[in-house]
């Protein structure tokens, strides 16, 4: 019955001889590896977005006033609603785990090299597309953190000269964020960037069929353009199967694979947010973006002030020029990884600084705790045996919010050093001068404490030296000398 | 090939049967409220109080809250007005919106109901001196120090053994109100050891006019401070 079905439509369409050619195009044996994988998986977990995209659309108002609470009714409400959205979120960064992997390898493995440059090329867009929709789905995710994430990006965007003012209107659809910067963001995701994506999934995938799966490098053999297709029709016609069952059984092995973990992941993390409302008039809260750009958030926090817009605004701009060039700058010679020590070292080198990055951006040391003060008790150890002065001490460490940069027992901000041995390091007149005037990127508070308070500060201070330390002691008194 | 279908809709079954106990699953308790929409006193006590009055209530450097004599001798009203509009020239802000604080007046509602819940025992105080009195007389105030509060903190209340420190220190006394010392030396601070007005020592209680009399000569003992003074210069 189906077959018949098939061999009805085909006769009409003609297009099944293609197809079948295609699917039984060779492939070299060597390419049959579980490395080449990642591509098909990405697409899989591609066409998974699709689907649960699909679905939420249905539900998702894409307006200011319910975006947030369409959300909420997914996931509170709706039936599966939480698991579809979990599906979606963590999708999500599968498919930007995957796209990182699969360009990893074929950076490691010289796949990008002549005659593939366009295949390259176009999955540089594809990584800009992923990244794209990511972003513009944290923002229809319209909570704080998507309502401060848009204000942050749209401040960058306001840095750019000249032209700053007109390209955050034409970005949130006005001066502020509200209903037409949602449109704006759901058009985006749902038809401007999908539609790009597709396009560019076609002319990748073609490029893959028209020139060939790559071969496994092998050390010492060389890329050169007179050779290369000659050489490689010769390997697939001697060495080649058909990528349909011999490569593709791999593929879709994995395919399963990661649609098993991405199904076990949503069922067991649930869905990503929504957090509190989107209103600005709510600032008890810490925005952060999503893990994806967790490393761009502590990049810019980080950079020094003074190079901060130029960096800002050149850097994205050089970083995406130099994947685009990448082909064009070594589009020939070795392609193994074995033998191109500074292409593995580079590869290690920005994947170690994005991680580190991001494990920074999962807690900012350099942000204050804005609840640390009334929400952070002092350690109860710090508390008994204290004088009164003492004790007045700990609750202005606590009141004059010090805590919110300095911790004490391992809890506060971390922007300031701990206080817990404050005493081992400075006297109490230097720990007078330092509250008084600041200084090593520490305010001065001269003029908001007043005399009486400094002293309950350092009378505080000065117990804080660890039991087996000796508290810090002027240069100018005579030490007592050690008796023998 | 019946027995592959067979496990297919097993699984698919039991997937959606129990897809309501998945630990992924939003529970209620997980949905985002405004934070002046909190209503639970735990979270209102642990996000504002805890940090100067302790974890629950005890071993804070602030006053302790969860004493079943200050909750007490303090009235409702009182606890409402300060958790407000704070405590001027100390370091207890005012948390209510209405004086730039945070919290809105069903908030305090909730922290000074789930305090007394927690806290105040039901017993009233017996001969106890009322929470806020007339003032006291600092010549009477001096013996009544020398005679119930210098055994612990000293003739001059410089700081004894029992208890160190100076309670007549200037920047101290600069950080106090009257009313708190009133309020420490009527209910104390049980979890510190400081003991209460019918521990000076035991079976002598102090009477509303001497509690006034101390605070009154504490009082005396308050410097103003002429420009910046650090007094601990060395």
């Amino acid at each position: 019955m189906l077959v018949e079905a098939g061999a009805w439509l085909d006769h009409r369409l003609g297009v099944g001889a293609s197809i079948r050619e295609a699917a039984r195009h060779p492939v070299p044996r060597s390419s049959a590896s579980w490395w080449y994988v990642f591509g098909s998986c990405t697409f899989a977990v591609m066409v998974l977005q699709f689907i649960t995209g699909m679905c939420l659309a249905t539900v998702y108002a894409p307006t200011a006033d319910r975006a947030w609470q369409s959300l909420l009714y997914l996931n509170y409400n709706q039936p599966l609603g939480w698991f579809i959205r979990a599906l979606h979120g963590w999708g999500s960064n599968f498919m930007i785990a995957l796209v990182c992997i699969h360009l990893a390898q074929v950076f490691l493995f010289g796949a990008y090299k002549y005659p593939r440059e366009l295949t390259w090329t176009a999955g540089v867009v594809l990584l800009l597309c992923t990244l794209g929709m990511a972003f513009t789905g944290q923002v229809l995710r319209f909570d704080q953190d998507a309502y401060w994430g848009l204000g942050i990006a749209a401040a960058i965007a306001g840095r750019t000269p000249l032209i700053g003012g007109r390209v955050v209107k034409i970005i949130l659809g006005g001066p502020i964020i509200a209903g037409d910067t949602l449109s704006r963001f759901f058009t985006l995701h749902v038809f401007v960037i999908p539609a790009v994506l597709i396009a560019f999934v076609v002319l990748h995938l073609f490029l893959v069929l028209k020139l060939g799966i790559n071969e496994w490098p092998m050390p010492g053999r060389i890329v050169r353009r007179e050779t290369y297709l000659a050489e490689y029709h010769k390997m697939v016609t001697e060495d080649g199967e058909p990528f349909f069952p011999y490569a593709a059984q791999k593929d879709l092995v994995a395919i399963g694979l990661v649609i098993a973990a991405l199904v076990v992941t949503a069922a067991i993390m649930g869905p990503i947010g929504p957090n509190g409302e989107p209103d600005p008039a709510i600032i008890q809260t810490v925005p952060r973006p999503d893990f994806f750009f967790l490393w761009l958030f502590s990049a810019f926090a980080l950079l020094p002030p003074w190079t901060e817009t130029f960096l800002m605004l050149t850097g994205p701009v050089v970083a995406i020029a130099l994947l685009f060039a990448i082909p064009f700058i070594s589009g020939t010679g070795e392609k193994s990884f074995r033998r191109r020590p500074m292409s593995v070292v580079l590869l290690v080198m920005t994947f170690m600084t994005i991680g580190i990055l991001i494990y920074l951006g999962t807690y900012s040391p350099w942000s204050p705790h804005m609840e640390a003060w009334s929400g952070t008790p002092t350690p109860v150890d710090y508390v008994r045996g204290r004088t009164p002065l003492e004790l007045q001490g700990a609750i202005l460490i606590q009141a004059k919010q010090c805590r919110n940069c300095h911790s004490l027992g391992g809890r506060g901000g971390m922007r300031g050093p701990a206080l817990d041995d404050t005493a081992t390091r400075l006297t109490p007149n230097q720990i007078v001068r330092q509250i008084l005037e600041g200084g090593g990127n520490m305010p001065a508070y001269g003029k908001n404490l007043s005399p009486a308070e400094v002293n309950a500060l350092v009378a505080f201070l000065e117990t804080m030296h660890p039991g087996d330390e000796p508290p810090a002691r002027s240069s100018i008194n005579p030490a007592v000398a050690p008796s023998y | 090939m019946a027995w592959r279908v067979g496990i297919a809709a097993v699984l698919v079954v039991s997937l959606v049967a129990g897809c309501d106990s998945l630990p992924g699953r939003p529970r209620e308790s997980d949905r985002p409220i405004s934070p002046s929409q909190v209503k639970s006193f735990a979270r209102l006590y642990d996000e504002n109080c805890a940090g100067c009055h302790g974890a629950h209530g005890r071993f804070g450097a602030a006053y302790e809250l969860a004493d079943a004599t200050y909750q007490a001798l303090v009235d409702d009203a009182t606890l409402k007005r300060i958790i407000s509009n704070g405590i001027a020239g100390t370091a207890m802000p005012a948390f209510a919106q209405t004086a730039g604080g945070y919290l809105t007046t069903a908030q305090i509602a909730i922290l000074v109901d789930g305090m007394r819940q927690r806290w105040k025992t039901g017993r009233p105080l017996v001969d106890a001196p009322p929470y806020a009195g007339p003032d006291g007389d600092p010549g009477r105030g001096a013996r009544t120090f020398a005679q119930s509060c210098a055994p612990c903190h000293g003739p001059k209340g410089e700081g004894g053994e029992k208890a160190p420190g100076s309670i007549t220190d200037p920047s101290y006394l600069a950080l106090v109100s009257d009313q708190s010392l009133r309020t420490l030396i009527i209910a104390g601070r049980s979890d510190l050891g400081h003991p209460d007005w019918r521990g000076y020592p035991p079976g002598q209680p102090l009477s509303a006019e001497q509690v006034a009399d101390v605070v009154a000569w504490l009082a005396a003992r308050r410097q103003h401070f002429q420009g910046a003074v650090y007094a601990r210069n060395r």
